[in-house]
Parts: structure tokens; sequence; C-alpha cells
């Protein structure tokens, strides 16, 4: 059985052939830079970088509508664009990137299944040398609320049957055991454990461990419906930041095509920090 | 029988351990941390485990998790006087973001 959206996703062989051009942009999202992208990366690919780029750098939120089409304009692309996502951490910051764009209305849109991880693990070239990019004009669609849950979305969901949701966290994280990694000293909250009535699917129980490339139709499905995550259902994905999140709301919208799927990206860090928010351990 | 190291010295911050041929320096803020690396540290110039931290940016950053010292090479004061500086610093980082204000 294939994807439901099998147009989003190509493999690394499918990049190398396929080099970007005018009409098609190679973009490397990353949340570490220094340790990615300027270490080495595809040729011809530009870099997003997460933090900088797809963040308002003073509210917590994501950028505007306005940075969004800045963004594009430095990054070369068009509204008719074809743009290949592919990055750090598993393809998590370029499946929040895909998520961004796709809430600001872009239709072109592709991962590079597997990543950096997989690029790598095939010993595949990278250069240093940055594209030089002709700004473009872009003009973004309004935002698709469709696609973003917020916390009153996440309080008014609680205890509706008709709504599941869906924490990916690791299961130390779910049970409040830590409420970051040690990796991550800077995204903990003050609380520990989970919404309500979450299911705990961890992002990585949807990838083969072996080059982090998705795992088929057959085992996406067995993974999430027999923890009650259906198409039926109204779904909301959330994390700790919102990236880990955005890969599985990528793998229940586009590779088993639910209809509702929302991402949650205040995710823990804002639902652990507010006063009276209920907790579950 | 237990696999862990025996505790020469216990610190807020550190711990120093018996690790056989070595003296092994344990920062404890680094707990849990997965080791990545296992390297020679720069500026204590013996192999150490490191890992690596994110900051706000996202920017990871190498860090030692626990040095060895050979015992052929230091004696257990001069690990002592490490640990103390390092206790020392982290001390002084407390303070300045959660000051005592009892005195």
């Amino acid at each position: 059985m294939n994807y439901a959206h099998p147009e989003v996703l190509v493999d690394t062989d499918w990049v190398s052939k396929n080099p970007p051009n005018e009409n098609r942009k190679l973009v490397e999202v990353d949340y570490d830079p220094v340790n990615g992208y300027q270490k080495g990366h595809i040729k011809g690919a530009s870099l997003i970088w997460w933090k900088r780029d797809i963040n308002d750098p003073i509210t917590r939120d994501i950028i505007n509508k306005k940075q969004f089409e800045t963004l594009m304009s430095k990054n070369g692309i068009r509204e008719d664009t074809e743009v290949v996502l592919y990055g750090d951490f598993n393809n998590w910051f370029a499946a929040f990137v895909f998520w961004v764009f796709k809430y600001y209305g872009h239709e072109n849109l592709k991962i590079m299944n597997g990543g950096r991880k997989k690029w790598e693990l095939e010993n595949k070239e990278y250069t240093t040398e940055e594209p030089r990019l002709a700004l473009t004009t872009y003009k973004a669609q309004p935002p698709d609320e469709g696609l973003r849950a917020y916390l009153f979305d996440v309080s008014r969901a609680l205890g509706r049957e008709d709504t599941v949701m869906v924490d990916v966290r690791s299961p130390k994280e779910f049970s409040g055991e830590i409420t970051a990694p040690p990796e991550y000293p800077m995204e903990h909250a003050q609380r520990g454990g989970h919404i309500p009535k979450a299911n705990n699917i961890p992002w990585a129980t949807a990838v083969n461990d072996a080059d982090g490339t998705f795992k088929s139709v057959a085992d996406l499905t067995q993974n999430y419906e027999s923890k009650g995550v259906t198409p039926d259902k109204d779904v909301i994905c959330y994390c700790r930041i919102g990236e880990r999140s955005s890969h599985s709301w990528f793998v229940l919208k586009y590779l088993l095509g639910y209809s509702k799927v929302r991402n949650y990206d205040g995710s823990w860090t804002e639902w652990g920090n507010m006063i009276g928010n209920p907790v579950e351990k | 029988m237990s696999l862990d190291p025996h505790i020469l010295k216990n610190g807020s911050f550190y711990y120093i351990k018996d690790g056989g041929a070595d003296f092994i320096l344990e920062d404890k803020t680094k707990r849990g941390l997965t080791v990545k690396d296992t390297s020679i540290d720069e500026k204590l110039n013996v192999k150490a485990d490191k890992g690596m931290i994110h900051d706000m940016d996202g920017i990871g950053h190498w860090v030692p998790i626990r040095w060895y010292f050979s015992k052929a090479l230091f004696d257990f004061n001069k690990i002592s006087e490490y640990a103390e500086a390092m206790e020392k610093k982290y001390v002084e980082l407390r303070e300045l973001t959660c000051p005592d204000d009892s005195d």
C-alpha cells in the first residue's frame, strides 16, 4: 500500500539526480546549523535555521505572514517553486518548517526521506559552498488555522470523545520523570507529566531506526490505530517545543491521510508552565 | 557486586571516584548526558567523556562529563584541587542566578 500523499516524499537518490534549479529549491533546515549546514550540506541547498528564521525574534511564536514572505524571498522561492526540505535531528525541524510552509499555503513541498542521517549513512557528498540566490517576490496565503492547535483548543478538547491527543515525547517525558533530556537544559517546564488522557506514541515509532526513513503504511497504521488514533478523530499532536510533533503531524496527515490533524506548537513548554493547567502523570 | 567505582570524595557538584588506574572526576551537573565522544580535554589535558548541550539558539556545545586522571601522573590532592575549582565556579554561578537573600 502506498502513502496517502506519496508526492510529499523524495528519497536521497532522487535528490542526487535532481539538483536545485530555477524552479526547484533545496533547503536544509537545522536546529544546530553550526554542527550541521556549516560543516557541510547538499550542493545548492540554502539554510533555514529554525531558531533564527522560523521564530519571531521577540515573542514566542512562529514568524508572521510578512516575515514568511521575506524568508521565501531570501531563499529564492516563488509561490510555484518546488521546495525540497531536509535537515538534522531526524528531519524534526524540516517537518516543522513543512508545517509552517503549509500554514502559509505553499503547495509544492517535499521532504527528503531520512534527512541528513540517511544522506550521511550513504556517504553522499557535502559542500560548504553556499548558493547565491536571487531575491524573489513572494505572496503568502492567509494562515491555515486548521493545521494549528492553540492552548485554548487543547483546553477545550479535554474530555472530548471525538478528539485524541498524541504526545510524541519519550516515555520518561510523558511520565514526568524528566521535563527535558539533559541535552536541552533550556527547554524545561515547571511541571512534568502529560495532558490528561493523551496517548504516548513517541515520534521515533514512526521511523526505521537504521536510517531515519518513515515506516510502511501497514506499520504506521498499526502504530496509531492500536492506540485509538483513528482517521475519524480530531487529532492534536504535541511534544516539548512542537518540532517532534510536526514530524508525527506530517506522518498522520500526509503519509496516512488523516483529514483532521493539528500541531500544538506551544506543546509542553507552554502547557507544563501554565498555572492551573491539569497535568496527568 | 556493584560495578560502580568507589566514591573517594563527594562534593555538591562533583564526585571523585576510584577508577583503578585512574582517578575519575565527574561533573554532577552533567548527570544523564549521553556520552558521544571520549577524547582529550584540552583544558586539563587528560582523557574525558564528552556530551553535547544545546543552548538557547539550538547550537550544540561539547562539554566534559567526566575526566580520567592517571594515578601514575596525578596525586589525589591535585584532583581535589580541580574538583574544588569546579565547585567554586558552580557555587558562584548559583549565587548569581539564585542569590541567597538570608544574609
